[in-house]
């Protein structure tokens, strides 16, 4: 703790409600760390503070520690087993950890204490959906095996890094190049499209198509109808038309190779080339139902 | 000098200073509404229609923001700077900030360059005025 804020401490000495009240406020702001260090005060005077050991999770939480967090969630479970935000809490832990299963029956527990609880509802829907589709089922038209002879014959544009041709539900169909970790990343790719979907349907903008992830290396282009997902890794400066170009073109060209060319209601058909803008969504792409229509 | 850095940054003008980045993300053309919310899912703040539920979408929002950063280290990823996700009928947007994700709502017809840009500027804005200290032990 800053010498300067330790001797204002000694001079301004806070009751745990006020010193509660400020960790709020700094939390409010963003300010995590001067949070937990009115938090730790309050814990000084009161160690069996539910509110504090709470807001302490809270405050772990949004520093990225969820060791922490998860005791100190346990800890307010321990002292009200009923507690649905620390049910929460642990839940979305859970999840980060990738224990789908503890997640979810962490959430159903706190929506039988409490059912009107809007935040584990819309997670326990997204969790749901994930659980729906494991242990991994193949998706009706594709193949079985991990690896696809003739899909593995795509050609990946000149500049593309990576390829990965997977099933929603995390199974990995093929990848290019072959290497070691591609079911992880398959299986990470699923995760994210669930929650992403998830978030798109509760801000009311309807099923998830497509998705581009930028990090400082490469722009990962992804299109997927909720089965199936093609995602192609390009350089990060790739222009998203562009981008979405090349992975249209290997959309339609998996679809060739997997025999569903000819379109099941649930595969978004082929749409290369991008479309003229009035059929075009804001990555200039177009969307699945005019393109069926269109298919028609 | 840095006691007058910290003046600046009062209580006050730091809550001010996050509404208006997520207004000004919200003028920009063809945005329907923007938040912040923290990794913890706690929404700082929040300019939505008020067709949209707040506290699932910022849920939703938090726990993907989450996931697009321990999947990265998992699998010795550079970590994700900005993500778009783009349905039938808008398209959202996510960018990873110190103090948490900012998320902007769009409808179709956006242009994706001047929301990524604008994100980017907004992540910076959030670098320059809380440091590391402020947000980690």
């Amino acid at each position: 703790m800053p010498l300067l804020r330790r001797l204002w401490w000694s001079r301004d000495p806070l009751s745990v409600p006020d010193a509660l009240r400020r960790a709020e406020e700094r939390r409010r702001e963003g300010r995590y760390a001067e949070a937990g260090e009115l938090v730790a005060r309050a814990l000084e005077l009161d160690p069996d503070n539910l509110h504090a050991h709470l807001l302490a999770a809270y405050l772990h939480a949004a520093r990225r520690a969820p060791g922490p967090a998860k005791a100190e969630f346990q800890w307010v479970l321990n002292h009200d087993h009923t507690h649905a935000r620390a049910l929460l809490g642990l839940a979305r832990i859970a999840l980060e950890e990738g224990d789908v299963t503890a997640c979810h029956d962490l959430l159903r527990r706190a929506l039988r204490f409490y059912p009107d609880f809007p935040e584990a509802t819309a997670l326990l829907a997204a969790v749901r959906a994930r659980r729906a589709e494991a242990p991994p089922a193949p998706h009706p038209s594709a193949p079985h095996a991990p690896a696809h002879p003739r899909v593995d014959r795509l050609h990946l544009p000149g500049t593309g890094r990576a390829l990965i041709i997977g099933r929603a539900d995390g199974g990995l169909i093929a990848s290019q190049p072959v290497t070691e970790d591609a079911k992880d990343v398959a299986e990470a790719l699923a995760h994210m499209l669930h929650l992403a979907a998830g978030a798109l349907e509760r801000a009311g903008l309807g099923p998830l198509h497509r998705a581009i992830v930028d990090d400082g290396h490469d722009a990962v282009f992804t299109r997927t109808d909720g089965e199936l997902v093609v995602s192609l890794a390009l350089p990060r400066a790739t222009d998203p038309t562009q981008g979405l170009l090349d992975v249209n073109r290997l959309w339609s060209a998996t679809l060739h190779e997997l025999g569903l060319a000819g379109g099941t209601p649930a595969i978004a058909p082929p749409a290369t080339p991008v479309n003229p803008p009035a059929a075009s969504d804001s990555t200039g792409a177009p969307h699945a139902p005019q393109a069926r229509a269109r298919a028609r | 000098m840095r006691l007058k850095l910290a003046l600046e940054h009062d209580s006050a003008s730091r809550g001010r200073h996050v509404r208006d980045i997520v207004q000004e993300l919200k003028r920009l053309h063809w945005v329907r509404g923007a938040l912040i919310v923290a990794p913890d899912g706690f929404v700082i703040a929040a300019e939505l229609p008020p067709t949209i539920a707040v506290d699932s979408l910022a849920a939703l929002a938090a726990t993907l923001g989450r996931e697009l950063e321990t999947s990265a280290a998992r699998l010795g990823r550079p970590s994700v700077s900005t993500a778009l996700f783009s349905a039938d009928d808008g398209t959202m947007f996510l960018a990873g900030s110190r103090i948490g994700y900012l998320i902007v709502l769009a409808d179709q017809q956006v242009n994706v360059q001047a929301i990524r840009g604008a994100l980017a500027d907004a992540v910076a804005l959030i670098e320059a005025a809380w440091s590391p200290g402020e947000v980690t032990p």
